[in-house]
């Protein structure tokens, strides 16, 4: 990890972590209360300047405010700063990156951590500072990549140039994931390929998330050469612990069709609002096929294994059955204990869990039909991955358990949202919000520069039969995929010197562009701080549709839908103008240019 | 929820203005965390409790990081916007959501703006100055924060309400031929009159600027030919004092129907379309009369916040200062070569909504000169010093402080040594002689900074004690006699009785909407400033509950408004980031901005290289600080020998309009309104 480039020091200039709890008093030194800085190299007296300063600025803002300090500005630099508990964030960045921007960062850093870390209260218990330490640094450098002056301006996922592939290939890579989904413990998955995105079921958000896993393996491959032959089980399959949030889960569980009604159950109150939608690849054209919005055409070769699923997660959101003898209002059962020791490392924890998921499902639900387990996928959740709740899952268990533990289902069911935030988590987990992340299982299978990332069930690793069934059914068609898409060949490089573009998919968290990574020179410079410019004032203003800005040398043409936004730039060198207003100003032309020159990238403006 | 507030490195407040919203809600946060019981002790302390902490980090921050705050934000949206400036820190606090981060910096420029016309020099010393905003007395600090407090609400209606504010440029009334004539009577009549009066009864002064304002607009502005020009800064400053003391009531103030339909016979025009409601008889009558001489004046504006902040005001009753003693201020000469030289200000109120404004020089103000470059020459040493490199030969010649010694020699001898301060003066200069320049003195190194600092305040309090006391003392306020001000006021108020109604009337309908309609179909708004001169033309945009404007009342026209607002705040952010053209498709409207320079001839010139600011400097105006000045000089720099003009024109257009026309039209109107620019202002 530490081999990792660092991100550009010059536009992320610090990011700390600092734990409030640790310095109450007068003489408690501020040193005690970092948890984490960057750039690590920083002279600790600075640290503690930088850390005690702004930490105490904030928590006085906040006070007099009544509300938490989000963003902090210094003449030379930005931050970005959350507040939650008694640990206070910041992110600073220069001062010409959009605020927006840097908040986002901050937001998607903190995240990423949650994601494979769990709570942070928790993981800084279980985890020495040093190797939580070496995961902050590996986060930001993901996050902050050096490829592309825009990356700060959008924070986007890699993708494949839709334009240069077969969209049957992008078809086939949709299939594959929905054919693992046929196995109930797969809850979603994406597909990359050299560290670009394929397809995706997972929000972009999520795709995000996973992607960062698959890149720290990939380069750790790449470092001991040893890229296993693709035939080997053992070695092109891996795994590892994940955390999901509620809304996150929730939405990954909730049938295609009434996603919308359904995430709206959830009223988590700082989750950053969810689009809404399961299935999706890139390519324009085969994506529609995968739309939620047509479910029937789009999920046939699902139908059959998922509807005993689907019908399990309905009876969920519905109130509470006949059968029940006790209200929906009662209140939630203590989280039963937990069927195995936890271990205080995070991996251990892992670990256990695996086991004790093993053991519970087999007591539990031992004698049935593989096919009763579909049921238990929407459970492991309410209790925050306790394995024991899998007493109470199958239909056909219900009839047979005793009654503690049916009104526990039946409340459970009825109170979903509720119980997720109330149920105290047993142990370890701290009462704040975090507590209620979800553990998860990250399955991985290389197959060279292919990867199929799933997102399965903790349990899913001690279920040999799941594994092997998702293992090989897909290992012939990812060998087929990964050969087709090696063999393309990089898409021509466009003639330089026509014009700048940048089109981004504000749902898909895509950018299409030809500003090149590696030029951060003088033809390209003007057109992403206008960008950066008009993207600021796009988030800022709904209303607005399309503008032109011109300074005396660069014109930029940017203009927005619902969906997304779409920046251009004539270069050659408009002539030289006056300013004053005249019609024929090469300016305001743009518009129709770009109408017409984005037509090939497969942007449309019409 | 708003807040303003000055505090000194050592977290004294020297001054505060919040808004009732604001006083409560600190007081109650206050309240809780204290014991029952207890009374609650002075807002004043209850905020400097509060704010502490934060004022205590930003001097930390500066003196260890070199880096200062510049603004937080919250998440429920409160903005704090902090400004270092010299020895004083300004914060300003918005949690309504009704202010954004750059009008909230542009206040504390305003403020800073307003300290400097107030008190001068007196600003450069940091202890002079905390003085100077925090009288010991306490009823002379209530009476100066009262004042400052409604200089600030003031400064917010206009910034909120009136165009000409929104884009800190002066507006003209557009009546050529009146506008003639009133310069030709202020030069001619009064200010003859008033400068060939007995030196006694003009005790000494000598009016250099006069202007009639209707409102806040500009009917006519003479300046004598000895004197230098106004700055459209200082003109901007100087009509919010003006509109401090005389409040116009733009409910009002409205004349009769009878005498609306009989000047709208008299030559603008378009305008007869409109015919106003009937005002209320009651305040009607009363409105023409001359308010008495020595009445308290009223605070008229009928803005629930304003009216509320004034309610806060009035809880300690202080006795209005005698109108007829006139206001110091201190204005820049030359183009900024000189600045704060002292002048006095004479408002007289003509008819409510009409002031008559009369600039004089007051004696002496050569010191002023004198004393600026010494405080210069000091400043740089003070710099030299600190870097280390005072001793190196090129400093010493850059510096020459032997040159200064002997001026400054010769300064305090013509001084007289009578008076204290010049003794003072003259003790910490002798100090300074024998350390700096002496065989046995430690000569040029960092232990002459205190000196330095010293001899700074010394001037500074010099300065303050000639310009700022002075009316103080025994012999009674020096000015232009009550009898000579009086003989002024009836003088204008006869030339322009047969007008007063005329103007009152055409000052909120300057120029209307309609007429531009036919030539521009889907035009809904347009704002054209001439940077070089500072002036607004733009149709009339008063909305109030009574009367209707062109654009109607109620929701569409607040939208408008709002628009309009907002595009002004949108463009200068471009324009910070070198962007001089601008267009936006916003909801049903298409917006333009240009911004260019020409020469005296009308020709345009090429777009130029805009600097790039940061976000958080200086605001793009030019009331707090004279941004176009800048722009003007910089962009001059490759145009050397031809005098160089900045205009700018905004537009609203109708979205259904074709861009093409669109663009059209504002080559028209910017051709159009070239034209009446070219009227001189003075």
């Amino acid at each position: 990890m530490a081999e990792l480039t660092l991100p550009d020091s010059r536009r992320c200039q610090y990011f700390f972590l600092y734990d409030g709890s640790k310095v109450r008093g007068e003489g408690d030194p501020t040193r005690q209360g970092i948890c984490y800085f960057y750039p690590e190299e920083t002279p600790s007296d600075k640290q503690d300047l930088l850390c005690s300063q702004l930490a105490g600025v904030g928590r006085c803002v906040s006070e007099l405010s009544s509300s938490r300090v989000s963003t902090l500005r210094l003449r030379r630099c930005k931050f970005a700063i959350r507040m939650k508990d008694d640990f206070f964030w910041a992110l600073g960045c220069s001062v010409d990156t959009p605020t927006v921007s840097v908040c986002e960062l901050l937001d998607q850093l903190i995240d990423l951590f949650c994601f494979y870390n769990g709570p942070v209260r928790t993981s800084y218990e279980v985890n020495s500072q040093e190797t939580l330490a070496a995961r902050w640094t590996c986060f930001l450098s993901h996050l902050l990549p050096g490829h592309s002056p825009l990356t700060y301006i959008f924070s986007c996922l890699r993708t494949m140039d839709s334009t240069n592939v077969d969209p049957l290939l992008l078809l086939k890579a949709a299939l594959i994931l929905q054919a693992c989904q046929r196995c109930p413990l797969v809850l979603a998955g994406c597909i990359l390929f050299k560290g670009r995105v394929v397809s995706t079921q997972l929000s972009p958000e999520l795709t995000m998330k996973v992607m960062v896993h698959e890149s720290e393996t990939y380069n750790k491959a790449q470092r001991t050469n040893g890229t296993s032959p693709p035939g080997s089980f053992g070695c092109a399959v891996s795994s590892t612990g994940v955390f999901l949030t509620p809304p996150e889960l929730q939405h990954l569980q909730s049938p295609p069709v009434n996603k919308d009604s359904s995430s709206h159950s959830t009223p988590q109150k700082d989750a950053p609002p969810k689009r809404t939608r399961l299935s999706r690849t890139l390519s324009d054209t085969p994506s529609s096929e995968s739309e939620p919005s047509d479910p029937s055409s789009s999920h046939s070769p699902l139908k059959l294994s998922f509807s005993p699923h689907l019908s399990e997660l309905d009876s969920v959101f519905s109130p509470a059955p006949t059968q029940s003898g006790s209200p929906t209002c009662s209140p939630p059962p203590p989280p039963p204990p937990p069927s195995s020791q936890r271990r205080n490392s995070h991996e251990a924890q892992e670990e256990s869990l695996d086991e004790s998921c093993y053991y519970s499902f087999h007591d539990s639900a031992g004698g049935d039909s593989q096919g009763e387990s579909f049921a238990f996928k929407a459970n492991p959740r309410l209790n925050g991955g306790d394995g024991s709740e899998f007493d109470f899952s199958g239909p056909s268990a219900n009839k047979t358990m005793s009654g503690d533990n049916e009104v526990c289902c039946r409340s459970t069911k009825g109170h979903m949202t509720e119980v997720k935030r109330l149920t105290p988590p047993p142990q370890t987990f701290g009462s704040n919000e975090k507590s209620s992340l979800i553990p998860m299982t990250l399955y991985l299978h290389r197959v060279n520069s292919l990867v199929l990332v799933l997102l399965v069930e903790p349990h899913f690793f001690s279920d040999t039969a799941s594994k092997e069934e998702v293992y090989h059914s897909s290992l012939a068609s990812l060998n087929g995929l990964e050969a087709h898409l090696r063999t393309i060949s990089p898409a021509a490089p466009e003639p330089p010197g026509q014009y700048l573009f940048a089109h981004y998919d504000c749902i898909q968290n895509t950018l299409a562009t030809n500003v090149s990574g590696r030029a951060v020179g003088a033809p390209e410079h003007p057109f992403v701080r206008a960008t950066s410019l008009l993207h600021s004032h796009f988030c800022g203003t709904e209303t607005l549709q399309e503008a032109i800005i011109r300074s005396a040398g660069t014109a930029v043409y940017g203009t927005r839908s619902v969906a997304q936004e779409t920046f251009f730039q004539q270069l050659g060198g408009p002539p030289r103008n006056s300013g004053i207003p005249n019609h024929q100003d090469s300016a305001f032309s743009l518009p129709s240019k770009a109408r017409h020159r984005l037509l090939k990238h497969g942007v449309n403006l019409l | 929820m708003k807040c303003l507030l000055i505090a000194s490195e050592s977290a004294e407040i020297l001054f505060h203005w919040t808004d009732q919203e604001f006083q409560q809600n600190v007081q109650e946060k206050y309240r809780s965390s204290q014991e029952e019981g207890e009374g609650l002790p002075a807002f004043e302390d209850i905020i400097s409790t509060l704010f502490a902490p934060i004022i205590i980090s930003c001097g930390t921050m500066v003196y260890r990081q070199g880096d200062s705050y510049t603004s937080f934000t919250t998440e429920n949206n409160h903005i704090y916007v902090l400004c270092q400036f010299d020895e004083c820190l300004y914060i300003a606090v918005n949690g309504d959501g009704e202010e954004k981060e750059d009008d909230l910096r542009r206040k504390l420029y305003v403020m800073r703006k307003i300290t400097e016309v107030m008190f001068g020099m007196v600003t450069l010393s940091g202890s002079l100055l905390r003085k100077e905003l925090r009288p010991q007395d306490t009823e002379q600090r209530v009476r100066l924060w009262k004042h400052l407090q409604s200089l600030l609400d003031t400064y917010n209606y206009l910034r909120e309400n009136d165009q000409s504010f929104l884009v800190e440029a002066v507006e003209r009334l557009i009546h050529p031929t009146l506008c003639e004539q009133c310069i030709e009577f202020l030069e001619r009549r009064l200010v003859q009159q008033i400068n060939s009066s007995s030196q006694v009864e003009r005790a000494g002064e000598e009016v250099l600027h006069t202007f009639i304002l209707v409102h806040t607009k500009l009917l006519a502005f003479y300046s004598s030919r000895t004197a230098s020009t106004l700055n459209t800064s200082d003109l901007l400053t100087l009509i919010i004092m003006a509109q401090n003391m005389y409040p116009s009531n733009v409910e009002l103030d409205e004349p009769s129907p009878e005498v609306q339909d009989a000047e709208s016979t008299s030559g603008s025009g378009p305008e007869s379309f409109y015919t106003p409601e009937p005002s209320p008889s009651s305040r009607d009558s009363s409105s023409s009369e001359q308010p008495a001489r020595g009445s308290t004046p009223v605070f008229e504006f009928v803005d629930p916040d304003i009216q509320m902040a004034e309610d806060s005001l009035h809880t300690l009753e202080i006795s209005p200062p005698d109108p007829s003693t006139p206001r110091r201020v201190f204005l820049e000469l030359k183009d900024g070569q000189l600045p704060m030289v002292p002048h006095s200000m004479y408002c007289l109120p003509l008819w409510p909504g009409i002031t008559l404004v009369l600039l004089t020089k007051v004696p002496n103000i050569q010191l002023t000169r004198s004393v600026y470059s010494f405080l210069e020459d000091f400043t740089k040493l003070e710099k030299c010093l600190n870097e280390g490199q005072a001793g190196s030969g090129a400093a010493r010649g850059q510096l020459n402080m032997h040159n200064t010694r002997s001026k400054l020699d010769k300064f305090i001898r013509d001084l007289g040594p009578n008076e204290l301060q010049c003794v003072q003066l003259l003790n910490v200069w002798t100090e300074f002689k024998n350390r700096a320049f002496t065989r046995g003195g430690s000569g040029f190194n960092k232990d002459l900074i205190p000196l330095c600092k010293s001899m700074k305040t010394q001037l500074c309090s010099l300065y303050r004690q000639r310009f700022l006391t002075e009316s103080g003392s025994a012999d009674g306020p020096r000015c232009l006699s009550p009898a000579l001000q009086e003989r002024a006021q009836t003088m204008v108020q006869e030339k322009l009785m047969d007008w007063k109604d005329f103007l009152l009337v055409k000052s909120k309908r300057n120029i209307t909407m309609v007429s531009y309609l036919e030539e521009f179909p889907g035009l809904v708004h347009f704002i054209w400033v001439d940077r070089s001169s500072g002036q607004i033309i733009a149709p009339s945009l008063s909305i109030t509950e009574r009367t209707t404007s062109e654009l109607g009342k109620g929701p569409v026209a607040h939208y408008i408004k709002s628009k309009v607002w907002g595009l002004v705040r949108t463009t200068r952010q471009y324009l910070r980031k070198g962007y001089s053209t601008v267009t936006l498709r916003d909801g049903d409207f298409y917006f333009c901005y240009f911004l260019w320079f020409e020469n005296e001839n009308g020709y345009r010139l090429e777009a130029g290289d805009i600097p790039i600011l940061p976000d958080d400097s200086l605001p793009i105006g030019m009331l707090g600080y004279d941004y176009y000045r800048k722009l003007l000089r910089y962009y001059g720099k490759n145009h050397q020998g031809e005098a160089v003009k900045c205009y700018e024109l905004l537009t609203v257009h109708l979205g259904v309009i074709p861009t093409e026309i669109i663009l059209q039209h504002c080559r028209q109107l910017a051709s159009k309104l070239w034209e009446p620019s070219r009227n001189p202002l003075l």
